[in-house]
């Protein structure tokens, strides 16, 4: 072992993506791991230790890649990891079932002369398919040990433990690939021409040891193949001089094959790998048809696929609703007395002033506990996602859903945030991080506020009891519908303004079904609600805190003759009243706006707001005597509104306007200031738009006319300028 | 109309720019066309992507789903099965076998 330089041999875990590469990063480092972004990039960084025979290892889980080309984030980090960091053996997780599509990636870590061990997984599927690999053939002709890995409940890490540490003392080098002879010859000219005359090669060695030698020979002549696929990272390095020479070898190269330098490339790399599996595979029955190509018969059909996919979403929606309820409420129960009553009594018994006792028992607790009641939806949210995504079915549920999700200028796979959004938009927004394309992240992430979060329920159903008794379901349904289409709308509206350009190009693969396990859900669950917790929950807090403090700074109310000192959130309600106005919301009912302000930090606020205002004492000295008697909530409620018209209106405000300060953190951390300021405007002025339109035209009366004018020629302006966005960005681009 | 191809195949021989093959009449067809069940081989693609995912230049292929009225299809190559865009399927081209063919 090359103990000399690193006292803690680094190991890094390469493959393709779904191969068990997370799994047996788990396996080995158990808790002992911690998660981070890669410098510079929001692509995930895992890391853990275990010890082995005394000693401690470091191991480093990289992204899940189908090759070092460096498309995309993903490849870069992965490559930029292998180049700079050097780790001291790469176990490469291979699929069995899959050889000749995985081997792409260890050629090209073979290229860079990295000390290799391969472990070939997903060994039942194989075997299922009828293919036999023989090991010993494969690693002669590979050059490093090649061994089967089974990562199932009975996975004995020894073996490989004991592999791996003999691979570190005594580094494998690969086997050598050869190129076509005349790109061979031209390969040659780059690196002698070029790079021999170039910074990029690697001086930075003062007394290299035979395996940095080998390394420092290896990597000259991979950035002499980056030069040829015409890597920018590389490419740009180069002097004007160099770069002529460059190009005329690449034409010449292109010139003989008839195709791009860089599929050149990529097409030779594929012939050695064809030949090797050729020599190396054995078939025992003839064709390729799997277990998961007959389950896909029936599960893709046009008979039975959309049927099937639209059960599953339900399955998860319900799960995540339904399921959660019970604990949101224990949650909610048990942090409220731990941070707030018994956090709250030990402040009094420490005879702290008010102000402190306020700030540690109500705004910093109540902001725990606010965020405790988000825990049980997201954690059902992600065992959903994580079956989903380990059974395999991940994959075919986009690619039903990206028949009706093109529609609006979305790829397949952003249904699963919308989904995801009738739980709360916070994990919404976080799940579109598994779309590829940023255009795709940020759309799907302004539609998701459209989907009904879990939060906007109690509401629906305490206005639709009160106004509607009889017809409450169907207007509660009605108003979750009403989202969908208004989403819809939005995504046919952003998709030929905002959004010009056509999703990304789909290339997804299908990986074949298998029986996730326990343990892998349960940990792939455990690490997202972690990174939750501490990543987006420090934001939410901090917002919490603030709204908190706000509702109890108290000052004269300007609106009232009497300048009595209410909070400012008050105040705020009833500077917002006259805005509220034309949806049907009069001056004497500035309770309802100070609800919506209430809202806007917790959805289900709107229902507390309104329980204490509406039925509290302050009503009954501001209405008639008669009334003031019998001042039920209800009856209050239905009072102050007047007309069912100006309910109605309210709830479809409250189904569109602005998502919680929670969500609009989460979308501040994930795509900026400015498409959180655009979302918190596009939604208040949508939502009051459709509930004034909606008061005006179901309550007609002479100024409706001005109104419905008005409304018109808003949604004209709102055209112009997400018109005038959409220049923009293509100039950006 | 028949210039202005002329003119075009001109541009591309000029600026060595072959993005799109140079398959005979007849000789392979768009991967976006083929019907389900057919096999062939790929004779033809400058996509990168797709070639670093093993839809390189000979590899056989099966057309597992393609309906018209779908934005994707799904096509096996060796043990991968792949949801292709059909704007990336239309620019490979795949020599049908003879067998099926005929």
């Amino acid at each position: 072992m090359n103990m000399n330089k690193i006292k803690t041999p680094i190991i890094a875990l390469a493959g393709n993506p779904n191969v068990g590469k997370t799994t047996l990063f788990n396996a080995l480092t158990g808790s002992r791991q911690s998660v981070g972004n890669w410098p510079g990039v929001t692509v995930e960084h895992k890391s853990g230790s275990y010890s082995h025979n005394g000693h401690k290892y470091e191991v480093i889980d990289l992204p899940g890649i189908y090759s070092l080309s460096g498309g995309t984030p993903d490849e870069l980090v992965a490559r930029n990891f292998i180049l700079n960091e050097k780790p001291d053996l790469i176990v490469n997780i291979v699929d069995a079932s899959n050889l000749e599509r995985n081997l792409y990636l260890t050629v090209q870590l073979m290229e860079l002369g990295a000390p290799i061990l391969m472990c070939l997984s997903m060994a039942d599927i194989a075997e299922r398919n009828g293919l036999q690999i023989e090991l010993e053939h494969l690693s002669s002709h590979l050059g490093f040990k090649v061994m089967y890995l089974t990562l199932n409940k009975r996975f004995n890490p020894k073996d490989l433990l004991d592999e791996i540490e003999a691979g570190l003392q005594n580094p494998p080098i690969p086997a050598h690939i050869n190129y076509d002879p005349i790109v061979e010859q031209h390969l040659d000219n780059i690196w002698h021409g070029v790079l021999s005359s170039e910074k990029l090669s690697d001086s930075t060695l003062d007394k290299p040891l035979a395996q940095d030698i080998y390394w420092a020979v290896q990597k000259t002549r991979w950035q002499a193949l980056k030069l040829i696929e015409g890597d920018p990272e590389y490419v740009l390095q180069l002097a004007e001089d160099d770069r002529l020479a460059l190009e005329k070898e690449v034409r010449a190269i292109e010139k003989h094959r008839g195709q791009q330098a860089s599929n050149v490339i990529a097409d030779d790399r594929y012939g050695f790998i064809r030949g090797l599996v050729k020599d190396v595979v054995k078939r025992r029955r003839p064709g390729n048809w799997t277990f998961s190509d007959s389950v896909d018969k029936v599960l893709l059909s046009g008979i039975f696929g959309l049927p099937f996919f639209f059960v599953v979403m339900y399955l998860v929606f319900l799960i995540a609703v339904r399921a959660s309820e019970p604990f949101i409420g224990l949650i909610e129960g048990g942090l409220s007395w731990l941070f707030m009553d018994q956090l709250g009594g030990l402040m009094e018994i420490l005879k702290a002033p008010y102000w402190l006792k306020y700030l540690f028992s109500d705004a910093l607790g109540g902001g725990v506990v606010t965020i405790g009641t988000f825990i049980p939806p997201i954690f059902f949210i992600y065992i959903s996602l994580s079956v989903l995504e380990d059974s395999g079915y991940m994959a075919r549920a986009a690619f039903i859903a990206d028949k009706f999700m093109r529609k609006i200028g979305l790829p397949g796979k952003a249904f699963i945030p919308l989904l995801v959004g009738f739980g709360c938009t916070v994990p919404a927004i976080m799940a579109t991080r598994t779309l590829e394309n940023p255009r795709d992240r940020l759309f799907a992430s302004l539609l998701t506020p459209f989907m009904s979060c879990g939060a906007k329920l109690p509401v629906y159903t305490f206005l639709a009891m009160i106004f509607f008794p009889g017809r409450a379901d169907i207007v509660i349904f009605g108003l979750y519908f009403f989202g969908i289409v208004m989403a819809l709308l939005t995504g046919l509206l952003l998709k030929s303004t905002v959004f010009k350009e056509e999703p990304g190009n789909f290339v997804m693969e299908l990986p074949p079904y298998h029986v996730p396990t326990f343990n892998g859900i349960m940990l792939h669950t455990w690490f997202r609600l972690k990174d939750f917790i501490l990543r987006a929950g420090k934001t939410i807090l901090i917002v919490i805190i603030a709204i908190n403090i706000l509702s109890v700074i108290m000052v004269p109310n300007v609106f009232s003759p009497a300048r009595e000192r209410v909070s400012v959130l008050q105040v705020g309600g009833h500077l917002i009243t006259p805005v509220l106005q034309p949806m049907g919301i009069t001056s004497d009912n500035w309770e309802a706006s100070v609800a919506i302000i209430t809202g806007l930090f917790a959805k289900e606020a709107i229902v507390g707001t309104m329980q204490s205002l509406y039925s509290g004492a302050e009503l009954s000295m501001e209405m008639a005597e008669e009334e003031a008697a019998d001042n039920s909530l209800s009856e209050n409620l239905q009072a102050k509104f007047g007309n069912w018209q100006a309910a109605l209106a309210y709830l479809l405000f409250v189904v569109l306007y602005s998502p919680c300060m929670a969500a609009l953190a989460m979308l501040f951390k994930e795509h900026g200031g400015a498409w959180t300021f655009f979302t918190f405007v596009y939604l208040n002025i949508l939502a009051w738009l459709v509930a004034m339109l909606f008061y005006q035209i179901t309550a007609f009366s002479a100024a409706s006319v001005y109104w419905i004018i008005t409304g018109i020629v808003i949604i004209s302006l709102i055209y112009i300028n997400l018109k005038h966005i959409g220049r923009n960005n293509v100039r950006t681009a | 109309m028949y210039a202005r191809r002329r003119m075009r195949q001109w541009g591309r021989r000029f600026f060595q720019s072959r993005r799109v093959c140079e398959c005979q009449r007849g000789d392979c067809l768009p991967m976006s066309e083929l019907t389900e069940g057919v096999t062939g081989t790929v004779f033809c693609n400058n996509d990168l992507r797709t070639i670093e995912r093993g839809i390189y230049v000979g590899a056989k292929i099966l057309i597992f789903r393609n309906e018209t009225e779908e934005p994707n299809i799904i096509v096996s190559v060796g043990d991968a099965r792949y949801v292709l865009d059909r704007r990336i399927a239309m620019n490979i081209r795949i020599r049908v076998d003879e067998l099926q063919a005929r």
